[in-house]
């Protein structure tokens, strides 16, 4: 899917008329894989170059980490055992995560274990997924529109190119389903032994033939589970995107269409900002829902490798 | 034929849309019915509710991403 992402980007703003298509796909993509922000070589065959979604990960990482450290050291410093300001809200989500997402899940013997590794999903996966509703770079275009006046290939330009939303990306989200694959092969074998995870794979005492139907789907389910996860975060965050996006181009397209601004402007305010205000509200829901869906189904996977009753 | 192409990808979204609403509606009916009879389960029961919620909305989500790849890799 990746490649098709990127194949339709081609950098020239001359084109006849207005392309919806084009106009879509370039403020979800990554960056042109031909202008990427800082060109590094590759090794082994993989470009190691930083794109849009790298910085964008850089940056939600740093957010989270200064953040969280900021609001825990403040804590720390006063000296007092009641927690004020911001550091209810970090527990909130703390006891949240451990209390109904992990211990149901998980099981009392491992929940400390395995809530860390939740909850960095947690906070990760709904930072990234907030900061792609935060119009950072939509200012940034107006601003260079207006006032910087940035040449073709500045720093700038190839900032704009491309959405915000990380974990709209297949290869952002394959590999942190990635993580949560090894995880549910690490935490079997601590509960089970490396061997006992994979007996337990499938049932034991069954006629002999029926294995050679049953260790194929069971392998097959291994896989597909990340593979669900991958498909569902990425689909999810990038579907709302398109749909706000499309909705916008309406505008334009009516505009065209009849000829007139007036018909586009006509659109825009009968039928576009209502619906797309409408759906940004139906996304701060989704980006809630799929922090929790992607942190939930992790943990049902790792209790599933955990409580394997065969 | 591109035309029947596009024709194929728009009925495969409407047919997903109506399994998983049909799907979410049913869940949701559940929940409610169940919650309004034992108010005090309601925690337990939309938990039992959203896993299986979840997994039918990643099979939607799913479908509809190949849809799109049927209309891309045309």
């Amino acid at each position: 899917m990746v490649p098709q992402e990127h194949a339709t980007t081609a950098p020239d703003a001359h084109a006849p008329g207005f392309d919806a298509g084009r106009l879509i796909i370039e403020h979800v993509a990554n960056s042109n894989p031909d202008h990427p922000l800082i060109h590094l070589p590759k090794v082994f065959g993989i470009d190691f170059s930083i794109s849009k979604h790298v910085l964008m990960l850089w940056v939600v990482a740093a957010a989270v980490f200064v953040v969280v450290t900021w609001i825990v050291r403040s804590h720390a410093k006063q000296n007092r055992q009641v927690p004020s300001g911001l550091l209810n809200g970090l527990e909130a989500i703390v006891e949240f995560v451990r209390n109904s997402i992990a211990l149901p899940n998980v099981g009392k013997k491992w929940v400390n274990a395995y809530t860390p590794f939740l909850l960095t999903f947690f906070v990760f996966i709904l930072v990234s997924n907030a900061i792609g509703l935060v119009p950072i770079f939509e200012v940034l275009g107006l601003l260079d529109r207006y006032v910087l006046h940035s040449s073709d290939h500045s720093f700038v330009k190839q900032v704009l190119h491309g959405g915000s939303t990380t974990t709209a990306n297949v290869n952002v989200t394959a590999a942190l389903s990635t993580i949560t694959f090894l995880t549910i092969i690490v935490a079997g074998s601590r509960a089970h032994g490396f061997f006992g995870h994979w007996k337990n794979l499938a049932p034991s005492g069954m006629a002999l033939p029926l294995y050679a139907i049953l260790i194929p789907i069971e392998l097959m389910g291994m896989l597909v589970r990340p593979f669900a996860l991958t498909m569902r975060l990425a689909a999810n965050m990038m579907g709302g995107h398109i749909a706000i996006l499309a909705i916008i181009s309406f505008v334009f397209l009516f505009a065209e269409i009849f000829g007139h601004a007036l018909a586009g402007i006509g659109v825009g305010v009968v039928l576009t900002v209502p619906l797309a205000v409408g759906i940004s509200a139906l996304e701060i829901i989704v980006i809630l829902v799929q922090a929790y869906v992607f942190t939930l189904l992790s943990a049902v996977f790792i209790g599933m490798a955990i409580h394997a009753h065969h | 034929m591109s035309v029947l192409h596009y024709f194929g990808a728009a009925l495969g979204l409407g047919l997903i849309v109506i399994g998983a609403g049909l799907g979410i509606g049913k869940l949701a009916a559940a929940l409610a019915e169940g919650v309004s009879r034992q108010p005090a389960a309601a925690d337990k029961i939309s938990g039992a509710v959203n896993l299986p919620l979840f997994l039918l909305e990643g099979v939607a989500i799913l479908a509809e991403v190949f849809v799109l790849l049927v209309v891309l890799l045309k």
